[in-house]
């Protein structure tokens, strides 16, 4: 109604100009008249009665002027007006400008940086085809209880014929290649074998040539291989004439026939990670990205029902849906069940692909978005709280003004353009916030998290700052305006007077609510940190059955051209042999160099698992799990210092001619030896009975998280590696990253072509095995912490209010005799309560939220006690502090100035 | 701007021209007079403050003008309150029975 009428009066005083300037001076000359006439009634000369009204005018230009002024709508004046002002007065508050913009631009800068993150990892479409409708087809295994196994290559032939719910499915598998350029050292890439369906299946197309076909997929067809456009740009600074060419992958001449976009690799090195074995380069950790894609050729005549190379990717046929996929699924494994007894206990498990790849980040990824959240609420409690306290001062200000006419709707723009010119200011210093913020971030973070390295600050992330910028900017603009409407004016301008110990209750609690608030979430938030900081604290205090410190690994695939592996004389492969031998003399001929030993895995790669029995009990182990076969030098115990327990180590003499010879590990023994010894037992896989030799103390190499496996530990002479993949494992006196370089330059007197990889101190490689609870950990601790500072100066700043309310009343107490230290317990006692108020409310709030975290707990209750009695005790000695400060400030004064100041 | 400090002023002046116009509708000289009249000669209105003021409160659409004739036969602008201009009288009324009130407390009370 107000707008239609100032739109129209614009309107009028626009078009009208001059008849208003015309009828203004009309109404002046009638207004004059009548004076003029009234004046004569009065008795004066006509001349002197003119004169006198003139002069009762007061000027008649500014009476125009002032007349002008007011008949103008001014909606763009009163802005800039209330910018002014607000602009004056936040300028005069420096401390309280200052304060309130930079927990605001804490606030706001959290959470754009990890709301990108939110949006650049789960939020963004995945770059396939219908990703919706992409399932990943797993076995499973009753007996062992995984439930994410590849598959064999004559499961998957029977899935693709017999499944109606898929209309298509496609098999891949990560496999790692040497990549042999014209010039210069190998390197070695991470690589994708791929069905020919698969990316069609997937809806990634080649930039550039064309994609697999039936053909290239057939046994014996020449090698050719797709290029990822990364490479594309690093080797051929993307040359269009690449395809056709020929490159050199494993020693191969392999022809390229085409470049595809990065988006082929898009959640392979996250489903890789899912597998429970086979996760191929997925455990090189870090960002390992697909580079090359290769055909699978999947044949079943060299690749048998028992073996479980292979996985498998479904697309959904129209109107299937998952739950229909996993029920046909189950039945088709339930058939190859009956038919096969390499089946026994298998089964599927259909999961949609966006779960396998987000599923694992997801969670830490909300709690970390929550926590986020909850900063920022504390955040606006505390300046919603400072604008109050400053509220309170105004008060009067404002009071006299709504009394006199002044229109609340001018007082409310007012409070808003202030509070928006706050927020401004916050979002502006916590955009940048923000920026730095997120490379901390991304720099911090661990590996696997998918497409982390595509994270930024985009459109959709500034809309979502922007919009809840403007949400806090109306909360903290309307709260103190709307208490200013209700305020009493009566008790207002009584404390104007100077008598101020009657303090308004109503707004007291309210303030006393916002604080209490802010402690109840700063407890939530540091249960959430205290759990976690505890689970991290557990994981990094495991032992993991051997000694990281100091050593330093490295890895290497020797290739089939240069290494023969000749089955018929399996384990005798002297080229192999040759090379461990010679690089381990060169290594230990290295100064500070204490000890060094060749594995098949290093103690944190889980490696794989093998079926078998213990001679005499073939029956029994028809139920038992599959073992995992660790292959190791004589010096690999002594290496990374994992203690015998009982018989003899490996040892030299354990060579390929020898008898075949094993240790076990104490988990081993545990399980498949109760009540009997061991020792002298035997046990047989790959086609021979191996005599257990020795026990020794369990490695937790499918990570600190997870219980050791039972394990076999197999001389590397016995048991040489099939693929040619192995670690080096060197004990140095000092720094092991020293000694990397020494390291690689034996490994390439001996073989100067062979791609060395993982070069790094297996501390790191051990760190790097739990960053993501540490990442998550320590944000959210950051975040707690956060919370509880801004909490704390909420609590502070309360009582510093209540304190110089209360002054009067401590001066009489203490001239009248009071202690010092009574009056300062009778203020902490009021922070006290506000504390204990928080903290049950914290305390309900915790209970309530603390479940989310459940699945990133290790060894820790989602309601520890103990936990939850050290947040407790802490966010309680922070309140009492912060309240004794301005307490003790009170007594401070001398007890007659404040007398006499009231 | 040369309103620093008019709050009271000007607040107080349109309260007082609403009451003026709440009788009848009249002009500019009319409500001077009627102002003067009923304070019994105690405010005399200051005609540089009135027509801004008249302006100002028709801006905000509490009062109307239209042009009529008056019993001499002179054109004169006469202003009338409008509905929402009756409620803010009405609302000022009780604002400023608050405030003198208030005033009044602070002034009576004796000191000690």
């Amino acid at each position: 109604m107000e707008s239609l009428h100032e739109t129209w009066s614009r309107l009028r005083s626009w078009m009208g100009r001059e008849t208003m300037e015309r009828e203004m001076d009309e109404e002046m000359r009638f207004h004059l008249d009548q004076q003029t006439a009234k004046n004569l009634r009065a008795g004066m000369a006509p001349e002197e009665a003119r004169r006198a009204a003139l002069m009762s005018f007061g000027g008649v230009e500014r009476f125009k002027e002032d007349s002008r002024d007011e008949a103008r709508p001014r909606r763009l004046e009163d802005l800039l007006q209330d910018l002014r002002f607000g602009l004056r007065t936040l300028g005069r508050n420096p401390g309280f400008t200052l304060v309130a913009v930079l927990t605001l631009a804490l606030g706001i800068g959290a959470n754009t940086a990890i709301f990108s993150v939110v949006n650049g990892v789960l939020l963004r479409p995945i770059p396939l085809a219908d990703a919706g409708r992409l399932m990943m087809v797993w076995e499973t295994d009753r007996d062992t209880g995984t439930t994410r196994e590849p598959s064999s290559v004559p499961d998957y032939l029977d899935f693709q014929n017999l499944s109606r719910t898929f209309e298509k499915l496609a098999a891949f598998t990560g496999v790692e290649v040497n990549l042999t350029p014209v010039q210069g050292e190998p390197t070695r890439l991470a690589a994708l074998a791929v069905s020919h369906e698969y990316l069609s299946l997937v809806g990634v197309r080649p930039l550039l040539g064309r994609g697999l076909t039936a053909a290239d997929d057939k046994p014996g067809a020449p090698d050719v291989a797709l290029i990822g456009e990364g490479l594309w740009q690093r080797l051929f600074a993307r040359d269009r004439s690449v395809v056709g060419r020929t490159i050199r992958l494993d020693d191969r001449p392999t022809t390229v026939i085409g470049v595809l976009p990065d988006s082929g690799a898009f959640g392979s090195l996250q489903i890789l990670t899912a597998a429970d074995y086979s996760r191929s380069f997925a455990d090189r950790g870090r960002d390992t990205r697909a580079e090359i894609w290769v055909p699978l050729r999947p044949d079943p005549a060299s690749s048998p029902r028992d073996t479980h190379p292979i996985f498998v990717l479904g697309r959904l046929a129209p109107g299937a849906t998952p739950q229909a996929a996993q029920q046909e699924m189950a039945g088709v494994a339930a058939g190859l069940e009956k038919q096969y007894p390499s089946n026994k206990a298998r089964g599927v498990f259909v999961e949609p692909f966006s779960e396998v790849v987000f599923g694992p980040v997801r969670p830490a990824l909300l709690v970390l978005l929550g926590a986020v959240a909850l900063v920022l609420l504390v955040a606006c409690a505390n300046i919603a709280n400072l604008l109050f306290a400053r509220g309170a001062v105004r008060l009067r200000e404002v009071a006299v003004r709504t009394a006199l006419g002044a229109a609340w709707r001018r007082l409310l723009h007012q409070f808003l353009v202030e509070s928006a010119l706050l927020t401004a200011a916050g979002v502006g210093l916590g955009l940048l916030f923000a920026y730095l913020g997120l490379h901390l971030l991304l720099a911090l973070a661990p590996g696997g998290i998918p497409r982390l390295s595509e994270v930024g600050i985009d459109g959709r992330v500034l809309a979502v700052t922007l919009g809840a910028s403007v949400l806090v900017a109306l909360a903290v603009g309307l709260m103190p305006a709307f208490q200013a409407r209700r305020a009493d004016l009566q008790s207002t301008l009584k404390e104007e007077a100077g008598r101020g110990a009657t303090a308004d209750a109503g707004r007291g609690r309210l303030r006393a609510g916002l604080v209490v608030a802010e402690l109840a979430l700063a407890v939530i938030l540091l249960s959430g940190a205290g759990l976690l900081l505890r689970s991290f604290w557990r994981l990094r205090n495991i032992d993991p059955g051997f000694q990281a410190g100091g050593v330093l690994k490295a890895e290497f695939q020797l290739p089939a051209s240069r290494y023969p592996v000749d089955f018929s004389k399996w384990p005798n492969w002297p080229e192999q042999r040759r090379f461990y031998d010679a690089v381990q003399e060169r290594v230990l001929a290295l100064p500070g160099v204490e000890a060094a030993a060749f594995a098949g895995n290093h103690p944190l790669d889980p490696g794989f698992t093998n079926s078998f029995y213990v001679v005499g009990r073939r029956d029994e182990a028809r139920d038992w799990p599959e073992i995992s076969i660790r292959r190791v030098d004589p010096s690999y115990f002594e290496t990374l210092r994992v203690p015998l327990v009982r018989g003899r180590s490996i040892r030299s003499a354990d060579g390929a001619t020898a008898p075949p010879v094993l240790l076990i590990n104490e988990e081993s023994a545990r399980r498949f030896f109760p009540g009997r010894d061991p020792l002298g037992q035997q046990i047989a896989f790959w086609g021979a009975d191996r005599t257990i030799v020795g026990i020794v103390s369990d490695e937790r190499s499918h990570g600190l998280a997870a219980d050791p496996p039972a394990a076999v530990y197999a001389p590397l002479a016995q048991c040489p590696s099939a693929n040619g993949a192995g670690s080096l494992l060197v004990r140095a006196q000092g720094d092991p990253a020293a000694l990397a370089p020494a390291v690689r330059a034996a490994i390439r007197q001996v073989d100067p072509e062979l791609a060395v990889f993982g070069v790094e101190p297996l501390a790191t490689t051990l760190a790097e095995s739990i960053a993501r609870q540490r990442f998550t950990m320590l944000l959210v601790t950051v975040f707690a912490a956060l919370a509880l500072l801004l909490a704390v100066v909420g609590v502070y700043g309360i009582l510093s209010y209540i304190v110089a309310q209360r002054t009067p009343e401590m001066g009489i107490r203490m001239a009248m005799g009071a202690a010092p230290r009574n009056v300062v317990r009778l203020i902490v006692l009021q922070g006290t309560r506000l504390a204990l108020w928080g903290l049950a409310l914290g305390l309900a709030g915790a209970l309530l939220m603390t479940r989310f975290l459940r699945t990133l707990l290790f060894g820790v209750g989602a309601t520890d006690p103990a936990t939850f009695a050290a947040v407790l005790a802490a966010v309680f000695a922070a309140a009492v502090l912060a309240s004794w400060f301005p307490a003790r400030r009170a007594t401070r004064k001398d007890p007659m100035v404040i007398l006499r100041a009231n | 701007m040369g309103k620093d400090g008019g709050d009271l002023i000007q607040g107080t002046l349109d309260m007082l021209v609403l009451k003026a116009l709440a009788l009848e509708p009249m002009h500019g000289w009319g409500v001077t007079e009627r102002l003067q009249q009923w304070s019994e000669n105690e405010l005399s209105v200051n005609q540089g403050s009135l027509y801004p003021s008249l302006y100002r409160l028709q801006r905000q659409g509490w009062i109307t003008s239209e042009w009529r004739t008056t019993e001499n036969n002179r054109r004169a602008r006469f202003y009338k309150l409008t509905a929402s201009g009756r409620k803010q009288l009405a609302e000022e009324r009780r604002n400023w029975e608050r405030l003198s009130r208030a005033v009044n407390l602070v002034l009576e009370t004796t000191l000690s």
